[in-house]
């Protein structure tokens, strides 16, 4: 018992915005007997670290002698006390290891009914797909309710790590990794005036969303974040999305409701900006020009552009939808074919709006070509 | 003598100075009778300068990715490549640190000058394969340069597939670097098996053998089995990467996950390829300065042993998360805690060691207190990442990085520190500025604790590991990291000059300086040639009861009992047994 109260003796130190913190907030139902086994394990290091270190330098001072004067005893060993300092610590490493492995296996035994989400991971982003076509690069789940992640990866090896569930798998190629867990706090969300100043100040600047600086999504959720853990490559530290936990159901499919198919009277060029930001382009193409992993869509459509075989391609409507489908086909020089195919995760309609929205991103809106 | 107390019916031993022709140094002259000696004790000083020039490379390295993360944007590395900048240097950190410094800087340098020695051998068993594999580290500490040069690398220096198979930078080159390397160090280990089982003089029983030859022998049984499992590993890794043969790239039909059992099956056994030969240092320095015999010493000797086999078995202790079946989780996680029962034996041994001693507070000394300190922080924080659950959330994070910083930096440099000021007199002759010695040892350990302390607390709040920027709520504790390791390097700094000023300036260092009843304060500083000008007489390594401090010469001599010699009577003019004794 006293075990489940030491996480609270140190609630002070939980506190996830104050520079001291030990824990990241604790929001999923593994949080509590990981951090406590981190404790408990942590004060038995200590009732054998402290005695240790007091020995280490009292001895050090209180036997430091002028050179040449004799040791007060020179015994050599003593058969009981190493069979004791061998023997006493093995039943703390036992202790150890049983309450750890008894945990991990709650980890790895996904309760039945648990919702499955879709998890792909490519060079640097997450598209999440919540069925019916809808993919987003948020996580959004439900409180008190397990989820079982089935993770796959386009390309290298990745990590799901959300440190608030003190959970993480590695995404490895070539085969399905799973994850569960349920989380137990669900995102609040933030006043409508404030996420207006948020969306018109990151509008006036013409930049992304700054998620750091507002610490709410575009929606206006509070999050947690999801970080890739295995180091993948050029932008391994920017490959971060967000967890947000909804309340009720209604709210989280409201918030799906809202990414699903373009409706007719949304005009293709605005949706395919929401694709562009929604779908893990934003990571490798920039809209200012800015080269990043691949050449910026600012000014692209229509542009002639050199490939790697040295033919000339003007970057039309076909080049451009065979580039997502299949885009290690024709790539442009001076970039790596690192980009993974969108087949059957876009629809032509995607497509389309995708290149729309690449027309208003040129100089001449498109019209020319 | 201190107060003249030299026991009634004894003799001083003491080999006093070494000529200029004795002077292993001295004795022959030219860059080519260094290029081409066979003499093991210069094959261990150019291996000295070697691993110093890497650490020093890897070391300013370090100090760039720590200045680079003083700001989460990043404040070195700018532009749109700063992310490409940032992981070449930390692979290359991590790369060179590994394969050219930790690995080989207590064996290959501090080894191959004292296992000789300290055996009471002229040599090692084979000269000419120990220059064979000082001159192999050259060439691949050239390919590492070379894949510095070319197009760096940015697969961190575990090289995990199938990132390294597809990445377009010179994987192939540092391969190569790491695969000769490789033989390098097998070649070492055969060296040291070979020297210690044939070559030991009469009376040098394996249970005379100082501890550090003991941690070297269990060293070289892992260099040997293991490293070869590495060499085909990576040739494995290059035909991938040429020939999409569909080992471990899943586009070509490989699993991943089968490199990791590989890499690991060696990678962790060297991770006691890094850390036993620091015990032995440990061991020894303890014992000498707290000038007590050391407590427990088959314990220690055994645990070596029980290190050095045991570490074969955990390897996968590094793929918790990797989505192992979860039996076969569970089983590394339990072989892994038998690992630490060796480990934490030697720390109680040393405190022992301690208890009642005449401790003497020198620079290795100091040094060899702030390992056990440092080691026992990096061994038990290593139960958190052992505990499976645990694991879970502190994998690939700082945590992990704080932890094997404390067993390799704190455990294997400060050892290595320790060995090199501990054997430093007998290496080249002088003594160095104990006071330099002690600022250096002290500001090290200062500047090593305000460096990986914050570490603990960054991954345990779910900091990830190889990121080159972070979340600004992280900010606070990569600052007080930076800060740290800008002591820990002016600490370094103050430790090199300390001992090269030394070299200029410092006092000719009697043979036994601190005290040591083993064979190398037998002989002069620095050795012969030949190490012993006859055959050294072979006694307990850790008997200091005949080792007595010359107050005049400031040095320590060996009492030995005056032994009477026959009485010089001619002989009968005939001897007894020529006539019959008629």
């Amino acid at each position: 018992m006293m075990l489940m109260n030491l996480p609270k003796a140190f609630s002070l130190l939980g506190d996830y915005s104050e520079p001291y913190a030990w824990f990241p907030e604790s929001a999923s139902s593994f949080s509590e007997i990981n951090d406590s086994l981190y404790y408990w394990i942590t004060i038995t290091c200590m009732v054998f670290f402290v005695p240790i270190v007091i020995a280490l330098f009292y001895f050090a001072v209180k036997y430091n002698k002028p050179k040449g004067t004799k040791a007060e005893s020179n015994v050599a060993h003593n058969t009981v006390l190493e069979v004791t300092w061998s023997i006493v610590p093995s039943f703390f490493l036992v202790g150890m290891f049983i309450f750890g492995a008894k945990a991990f296996l709650e980890m790895r035994d996904v309760p039945d009914g648990a919702n499955e989400i879709n998890v792909q991971a490519f060079k640097w982003g997450w598209t999440i797909d919540y069925g019916s076509g809808v993919f987003h690069p948020e996580l959004h789940i439900l409180k008190d309710e397990p989820v079982k992640l089935s993770m796959r990866s386009t390309d290298v090896i990745h990590s799901l790590y959300i440190p608030a569930f003190r959970a993480k798998k590695d995404i490895v190629p070539g085969r399905y990794n799973y994850m569960w867990f349920k989380p137990t706090v669900a995102s609040e969300k933030v006043s409508d005036e404030e996420l207006a100043a948020a969306i018109k100040q990151t509008k006036d600047l013409g930049e992304s969303w700054n998620f750091d600086e507002h610490q709410f999504t575009p929606d206006g959720y509070r999050f947690y974040d999801l970080y890739c853990a295995e180091y993948c490559g050029t932008n391994h530290s920017e490959m971060q999305t967000v967890v947000v936990v909804h309340e009720t159901l209604e709210d989280l499919n409201a918030w799906i409701k809202q990414y699903s198919k373009r409706d007719a009277s949304v005009p293709p060029a605005e949706y395919g900006e929401k694709l562009y930001k929604n779908r893990g382009c934003a990571g490798c193409h920039s809209i200012d020009g800015t080269k990043r992993v691949g050449p910026s869509f600012a000014e692209l459509y229509g542009r002639p552009e050199e490939m790697i075989t040295g033919d000339k391609i003007n970057a039309d409507e076909n080049y451009i939808r065979e580039s997502i489908l299949y885009p290690k086909a024709q790539v442009v020089a001076g970039y790596q074919p690192v980009m993974p195919s969108y087949k059957g995760q876009l629809s032509d309609d995607d497509i389309y709006s995708l290149i729309e929205y690449m027309k208003t991103l040129a100089k001449d809106g498109g019209a020319a070509k | 003598m201190s107060s003249g107390s030299l026991p009634k019916g004894s003799v001083i031993r003491d080999p006093g100075y070494p000529t200029a022709s004795e002077n292993y140094l001295t004795n022959s002259k030219g860059a080519l009778s260094w290029i081409f000696t066979l003499d093991h004790k210069r094959i261990g000083v150019m291996y000295l300068i070697g691993v110093t020039v890497s650490f020093a490379f890897a070391g300013l390295l370090a100090l760039l990715i720590r200045l680079h993360l003083f700001l989460p944007e990043g404040m070195i590395f700018k532009g749109a490549e700063a992310n490409n900048y940032y992981n070449q240097v930390f692979t290359l950190h991590g790369a060179v640190m590994v394969f050219l410094f930790i690995i080989p800087s207590i064996p290959a340098a501090l080894g191959n000058f004292l296992v000789p020695v300290m055996l009471g051998a002229k040599d090692v068993a084979f000269p000419r394969l120990n220059l064979t594999s000082f001159y192999l580290w050259c060439i691949g500490a050239i390919f590492f340069i070379a894949a510095l040069f070319s197009t760096g690398l940015d697969t961190g220096w575990t090289f995990y597939t199938p990132y390294s198979t597809t990445t377009d930078t010179s994987v192939i080159a540092a391969t190569m670097g790491a695969f000769i390397l490789g033989f390098s160090s097998i070649f070492t280990g055969l060296n040291f098996i070979v020297t210690i089982n044939t070559m030991r003089p009469p009376g040098m029983t394996w249970f005379r053998m100082p501890l550090f030859l003991w941690a070297t022998y269990s060293t070289s049984i892992i260099q040997v089995l293991a490293t070869p499992v590495l060499g085909i590993t990576l040739l494995l890794l290059i035909a991938e990467r040429t020939m999409h043969i569909g080992i471990f790239d899943p586009e070509f039909n490989g699993d991943p996950v089968t490199y990791q059992h590989f890499f690991w099956f060696y990678s962790h056994p060297a991770v006691y390829i890094m850390i036993l030969p620091a015990f032995g240092v440990i061991s020894d320095l303890i014992s000498v300065h707290s000038h007590k015999r050391i407590f427990g010493y088959r314990f220690i000797a055994y645990s070596s042993i029980a290190i050095a086999l045991l570490g074969f078995l955990v390897w996968g202790h590094h793929m918790f998360t990797a989505g192992m079946s979860p039996l076969t989780t569970i089983i590394f996680s339990a072989l892994t805690f038998t690992v630490s029962v060796p480990s934490a034996i030697k720390v109680f041994n040393w405190i022992a060691t301690m208890y009642k001693g005449s401790i003497s507070l020198t620079t290795p000394m100091c040094f060899a207190i702030a390992f056990i300190f440092l080691f026992t922080i990096g061994g038990l924080t290593g139960l958190h990442l052992g505990t499976l659950a645990t694991d879970q959330h502190l994998h690939d994070t700082y945590f992990v990085v704080a932890h094997f910083h404390y067993v390799m930096v704190g455990g294997t440099l400060i050892a290595f520190l320790g060995g090199v000021f501990h054997w430093w007199p007998k290496l080249f002759g002088k003594m160095y500025s104990e006071w330099g010695g002690r600022l250096a040892a002290v500001i090290i350990f200062i500047g090593f604790n305000l460096t990986f302390l914050p570490q603990f607390v960054l991954g345990s709040r779910g900091m990830p590991r190889r990121y080159a920027t972070y979340d600004p709520e992280f900010a606070f504790l990569h600052q007080m990291s930076t800060y740290g390791a800008l002591t820990l390097g002016i600490g370094l700094v103050i430790a090199l000059v300390v001992l090269l000023a030394s070299l200029v300036r410092g006092k000719r260092a009697p043979a036994n300086p601190w005290g040591g009843a083993t064979l190398e304060w037998h002989c002069t500083s620095p050795p012969p040639f030949y190490n012993f000008e006859r055959a050294p007489v072979v006694g307990d390594p850790y008997d200091f009861s005949n080792v007595e401090w010359d107050q005049e010469n400031e040095r320590y001599v060996s009492t030995e009992p005056e032994r009477k010699l026959a009485p010089e009577e001619s002989p009968k003019s005939v001897p007894a047994h020529a006539d019959g004794g008629h």
